[in-house]
């Protein structure tokens, strides 16, 4: 591709920015769905030379060259999955049920942070872990225990007592103090 | 106003230009073109550099900062730091942040700023050779290199007072000079063994473009190492005949080191050394001690063996992370002065089954590239045909922690940059304000074994109950090899406020404050010489 005219790129980065989900791999590195590994890298190499980050350090349009870098970065993304033989197999199942891209776990992540991580006191993460482990286990009464525990330590967690009521409601004894 | 490129090493650093298309490589105030990454610290507050710097070493070691590469970017408690801080002379501290910082006479340096002081020398060197100010710089850095370390590099040029252009790999860079592909189609392995790191990359090159297809190393495995254990071989000698441990003695321990590392650079030209080094040691009497000595290059070799046979390990698992044999590689590129010591080349001429290309300076090849480079993105958009584009990759994987102690990788490494990868998040608890995500750089399954890299916190979160707010977290890996990240209501579209807090970095108004100064300090570039201390015969 010949050089732009600045307006020109803004043009296209806006266009191919905006419907970058729609887009498959093939479509995106210009190569049909039976295009060899050496067809596919010369293609990501002939994007690379019009579209890598570099091309564009000097541009002081701080928004067009973030999305400049995230078309630059599917394209990236589109030449690892087509040029290893794995990923391109999970990819065409991918395809098929209707997904355009293939990411690296491929599934998102609902709660990835740890539920200890509030926890300051390292004394409360021991026993809260210890209690999320007999919850696990459907140990209500050790968990219950464990959670008291971390208690002790770290009075003003609310991830403990949140917990803590959670196993507390699940203990079969009625009565139980009711901690929801 | 010019754009340099700094190859800012562990033992010298190079920094070189290009003028007509020419590398131009900024002589050292005494000779060669070394600089050594040396800066000492006076009571009077002044700062030395250069050779005499490196004489400091051994009548103030413990104002003299050298190996500062080792440690830039590294929390203070890491397993590197502590190993360092048994072998160095000068004395670190835990500062602001978990960071490492080195006690002066008159404050206390973080370890960027020392780099930095070390920066701001080089280019008063390149500006009164050039007669030009220096605006921006493209700094080179080992290919493994976390995200922390390279921060902390920028950091350190921007102390200095430069735009940061890039920071570049360093195997990259040496392809780059080299130029090679042009034409053809060519698979390259870059081993660079250098003063403090190892490093070993294998390239792919087509024309314009140099992709990294994998990349490994060792940031603690270097010349360093030989030095230290012909120190080693020294003091034993030493002890034999006096029996006194002349390690015991900082100042004899920074003679003998610096002695040390004479006698490797002269037992890679011959066979063997001999010669006598004076006053090394004072006895109980108050006798002055000398070590007459006699190596051979064989006792040396066997010294440092296990050394480069780990290089030759560490080499076999990247070209099988790459899917590759030693014998398909086409050309094998020999970068940093390591690579003189004669066991080092059959060792990877016996692996390579090939003879490696020496053809351009090892110790200069690296600033070479960075020096085009720099020019390269000083003129991005002008003659785009021209230029050869760098298609770099991932340093270390990256991951995020969850439960059981965890951690869940986010994104792969050695996947080719600018890399993006957008997660949702929630909360655990009811009006949960705040989600803190720990990230960490690593290959390893469990949180604790990786580096952790900081702690990403999701602010302002509105009022609702847990798991009812979603945040869709972009993580992206720039051309840098940095982690930028960006968060956004995933209903709302609305942006979120995210900041990665780095564990042992400088914060942005450190970073300021440190700039300014820098600024206003004076340096000097003053002229005293090594006292000779050894006599090779």
């Amino acid at each position: 591709m010949a050089q732009r005219t600045s307006e020109q790129l803004a043009n296209f980065a806006r266009q191919l920015h905006g419907k970058l989900d729609q887009l498959t791999y093939y479509e995106l590195l210009g190569v049909s769905s039976t295009a060899s590994i050496p067809e596919v890298r010369s293609a990501f190499y002939s994007l690379s030379n019009d579209l890598h980050p570099d091309r564009y350090h000097g541009l002081n349009d701080r928004e067009l060259k973030d999305r400049l870098e995230t078309i630059y970065a599917r394209i990236c993304e589109g030449y690892r999955v087509l040029s290893t033989p794995e990923k391109r197999a999970a990819y065409a199942r991918a395809l098929t049920e209707g997904k355009r891209r293939l990411t690296s776990t491929d599934r998102e992540s609902k709660a990835p942070q740890n539920p200890e991580d509030s926890i300051r006191h390292e004394d409360a993460k021991k026993f809260f872990r210890l209690g999320m482990i007999s919850l696990a286990r459907k140990d209500y009464k050790g968990a219950v225990m464990n959670f008291n525990f971390a208690r002790s330590f770290e009075p003003g967690a609310a991830v403990i007592n949140q917990k803590l009521g959670e196993a507390q409601a699940a203990l079969p004894k009625p009565g139980g103090p009711g901690g929801k | 106003m010019s754009v340099v490129g700094i190859d800012l090493g562990t033992t010298n650093s190079v920094i070189a230009t290009v003028r007509d298309n020419q590398v131009v490589v900024v002589p050292a105030a005494h000779g060669g073109y070394l600089h050594p990454s040396v800066v000492s610290f006076s009571n009077d507050g002044l700062k030395y550099f250069s050779r005499e710097a490196v004489a400091r070493r051994i009548v103030d070691p413990k104002y003299t900062v050298f190996s500062a590469k080792r440690l830039i970017g590294l929390a203070f408690q890491s397993k590197e730091v502590q190993r360092a801080i048994a072998r160095l002379p000068y004395e670190l501290r835990e500062g602001n942040n978990e960071q490492a910082v080195f006690v002066a006479p008159d404050r206390a340096y973080t370890i960027p700023e020392v780099s930095g002081l070390l920066l701001g020398y080089l280019r008063q060197c390149a500006e009164l050779f050039l007669g030009e100010t220096i605006t921006g710089a493209v700094i080179t850095v080992p290919a493994n290199f976390n995200d922390a370390q390279r921060r902390a590099t920028i950091d350190a040029g921007r102390i200095a007072g430069l735009d940061v252009l890039r920071v570049l790999n360093e195997p990259t860079a040496a392809a780059l000079a080299y130029g090679l592909g042009q034409n053809m189609s060519q698979r390259i392995a870059v081993y660079d063994f250098g003063g403090g790191t190892f490093d070993i990359t294998i390239l792919q090159v087509e024309g314009d473009v140099f992709e990294v297809l994998a990349t490994g190393g060792d940031t603690f495995l270097g010349g360093d190492d030989m030095d230290n254990a012909l120190l080693n071989t020294l003091a034993e000698l030493f002890r034999a005949e006096h029996g006194l441990d002349p390690r015991n003695d900082q100042a004899a321990k920074a003679r003998l080191l610096i002695a040390a590392e004479q006698v490797k650079c002269h037992l890679s030209d011959f066979p063997e050394a001999r010669g006598e080094l004076k006053n090394i040691a004072v006895s109980d009497r108050g006798e002055q001690l000398a070590l007459r000595f006699h190596i051979a290059r064989n006792v040396f070799e066997a010294a440092i063996r296990n050394l480069v046979s780990r290089t030759i390990q560490t080499t076999q698992e990247v070209l099988a992370s790459a899917g590759l044999a030693a014998s398909q590689v086409d050309e094998i590129i020999l970068v940093g002065g390591t690579t003189r010591v004669p066991l080092v080349r059959a060792e990877v001429e016996r692996y390579f089954g090939r003879t490696p290309r020496t053809d351009l300076n090892p110790d200069e090849v690296v600033a070479w590239g960075a020096a085009i480079q720099a020019e390269n993105l000083a003129h991005a958009g002008e003659s785009l045909s021209s230029h050869a584009v760098l298609l770099d990759v991932t340093p270390r994987a990256l991951g995020i922690a969850v439960a059981g102690g965890f951690a869940e990788r986010i994104l792969d490494r050695n996947v080719p940059v600018p890399v993006e990868q957008t997660r949702i998040f929630t909360t655990s608890a009811d009006n949960q304000s705040t989600v803190r995500i720990q990230v960490c750089q690593g290959e390893s399954r469990r949180f604790d074994e990786n580096v952790p890299l900081g702690e990403l916190e999701l602010s302002g979160i509105p009022p609702a109950r847990r798991g009812e707010v979603s945040i869709e977290v972009t993580f992206r890996v720039d051309t840098n090899g940095i982690l930028r990240v960006r968060a956004r209501d995933a209903a709302t579209g609305a942006a979120r406020e995210a900041a990665v807090n780095v564990r042992g970095g400088m914060t942005d108004v450190e970073v300021a404050e440190a700039v300014e100064r820098q600024k206003s300090a004076e340096s000097v570039l003053g002229d005293s010489l090594l006292p000779e201390l050894l006599e090779v015969e």
